[in-house]
């Protein structure tokens, strides 16, 4: 079982090392390149970037992680929540980026033209069926130090291709894990081709839930015309992990996406979630929850960025926090000159379970055309003492009550994912965390 | 109840001045001023701002967040001005010979 060693540091040394220990086409070692340059660039985040500045990320030492090196030390696997009770068409996992650990789809979709697997290597024994879609780069390698990284330097992660009318009606899981102090530079590729369907479910984990570590990822969505993409990500990472991610999905003409992202791990996360509509009559819906406690720090960007006429997103986010733990959501809905006659609607609730939990929530519109609905909401609110009061005369203890009140909270999202077995997880990972109200 | 940590020498900080230190994985402002010593968690807690970036106003016993220019009482943590409302963390202070020694209130 494959696990990562690093060598602290990110060295120039290191990354010729990284690289020329990797069988890639001369193409895929010029786009690592050129990040690499950029990453050498940019300097880390700063509190002065707007983005930034209520993500405070002094505490992060870059220099104590490495690059992956794909040496062996073992490991077990954590279970997998999204996989419980589902039926797979397939599945693959990894630990630290450094290899799969396990990769399997079923011989039905396979024949069909379906890749599903581990990303590194079937983008060697595909590189030209690929090539197209990594030289895409949904994700900004500019955009960040973190993304430079990536971009430079991903490691692992999962590939799901399926071909123009193919229709999988069976969920693939992929898992990403993590040992303590490991470092991930996972990257997630999707592509619907026309006409296709499919549903991913992916999740990230640590070996320990008390662990620690770096992951700089990315996830690039691609959804052809008239596809239909369900996605589900479970960020469960341990409560000392480092989690850095950008996620771009293109939805094209008549396309559907619906996006959920469950985050209950990491001591710090920064992530951007970007959705473009780019062609006529695209769909999306993006849900998230999120559940907080201790000293946790969730920062979420989403954008929903409407190219094209005639397309609808609905966002919806929820939080609740515990502990001194905080949230910070920051939301965008773009509309471009051409996107006439866009719906699009933006929501942000959060359930406030401490007096000392903080949870800012900063909805945002720009609109440049004319014929448009575009709205947004967004809530925070203490539990209602009446409502736990009235459920403990009915025999309750306060923590049940409270637990009750929480799942209720959660429930609208978990209303609009059609996977029994992502609801189930969800709120069964959630309901463990919930512990009575402090004060 | 966590133990006192050195966290810097007396001639480090100025007075009045402040210093960012680290402690126990948690970040602290050292202030110098007026003689006295004193630590607050580093963060503003109007929308969390670094406050080691503001000045210290030994006069009025307060550290300024440079972001919005709310104040923090640098001995109690407790926010004087708008636009903060809640107090920040204050944490216990010690000398010993040089050294100037934290210990964390663990009750945030």
């Amino acid at each position: 079982m494959p696990n990562t060693l690093t060598a602290p540091g990110y060295t120039q040394e290191a990354f010729d090392s990284f690289l020329s220990s990797r069988d890639e086409p001369g193409w895929l070692s010029d786009l690592r390149r050129a990040a690499w340059t950029r990453f050498s660039e940019l300097g880390m985040p700063g509190r002065n970037d707007e983005e930034w500045s209520r993500t405070d990320i002094r505490l992060f030492k870059l220099d104590r992680f490495g690059l992956p090196s794909g040496a062996s030390t073992g490991g077990e696997m954590p279970r997998a929540l999204l996989a419980k009770g589902v039926q797979l068409g397939g599945s693959t996992a990894t630990l630290d980026g450094a290899g799969t650990v396990d990769a399997r789809l079923a011989e039905k979709w396979a024949s069909k033209g379906v890749l599903f697997g581990d990303l590194p290597t079937l983008v060697v024994e595909h590189a030209d069926l690929l090539r197209p879609f990594l030289e895409r780069r949904l994700v900004n390698p500019g955009k960040d130090k973190f993304s430079a990284l990536n971009a430079a330097a991903w490691a692992g992660g999962a590939l799901l291709y399926v071909p123009r009318r193919v229709t999988i009606d069976e969920p693939l899981h992929s898992l990403s894990a993590m040992s303590d102090g490991g470092v991930d530079l996972n990257k997630t590729l999707v592509i619907l081709e026309e006409g296709a369907e499919a549903t991913l479910l992916s999740e990230t984990a640590s070996l320990t839930p008390r662990g620690g570590g770096f992951h700089a990822g990315s996830i690039e969505l691609i959804v052809e015309p008239g596809a239909r993409l369900r996605y589900v990500n479970l960020q469960n990472w341990g409560d000392q992990v480092w989690h850095f991610a950008h996620q771009m999905a293109h939805v094209a003409a008549r396309g559907h996406l619906q996006w959920t992202i469950g985050a209950l791990g990491s001591r710090l996360a920064k992530v951007n979630q970007h959705v473009a509509l780019t062609g006529q009559d695209a769909e999306a819906q993006v849900n998230g929850v999120m559940f907080t406690q201790g000293r946790q720090h969730l920062s979420y960007n989403t954008h929903q960025h409407h190219k094209a006429p005639h397309c609808r997103s609905d966002l919806m986010y929820k939080a609740a926090l515990q502990g001194e733990s905080r949230t910070v959501w920051r939301g965008m809905i773009k509309v471009d000159r051409a996107a006439q006659r866009t719906d699009a609607y933006q929501r942000n609730d959060n359930l406030m379970l401490s007096r000392t939990a903080r949870a800012d929530s900063i909805p945002g519109l720009e609109i440049e055309a004319d014929d448009v609905r575009c709205t947004h909401g967004s809530t925070s609110g203490r539990v209602d003492d009446q409502q736990i009061f009235y459920a403990m005369t009915r025999g309750y203890t306060r923590q049940e009550a409270v637990r009750m009140i929480v799942e209720g909270f959660f429930q609208k999202v978990f209303d609009r994912i059609p996977i029994e077995s992502v609801s189930e997880a969800l709120g069964e990972a959630i309901g463990q965390r919930v512990r009575a109200i402090s004060d | 109840m966590p133990e006192f940590v050195s966290v810097a020498r007396v001639s480090d900080v100025s007075d009045p001045g402040s210093m960012l230190v680290e402690v126990s994985d948690r970040l602290i402002v050292l202030i110098h001023a007026s003689g006295h010593w004193y630590a607050l968690d580093d963060v503003c807690t109007h929308d969390g701002g670094p406050l080691s970036d503001g000045p210290v106003d030994p006069e009025g016993g307060t550290i300024a967040c440079p972001r919005h220019g709310a104040k923090f009482n640098i001995k109690t943590g407790a926010a004087e001005t708008m636009p903060a409302t809640k107090p920040t963390v204050a944490h216990e202070v010690k000398l010993e010979g040089d050294r100037v020694l934290v210990r964390l209130h663990d009750g945030s």
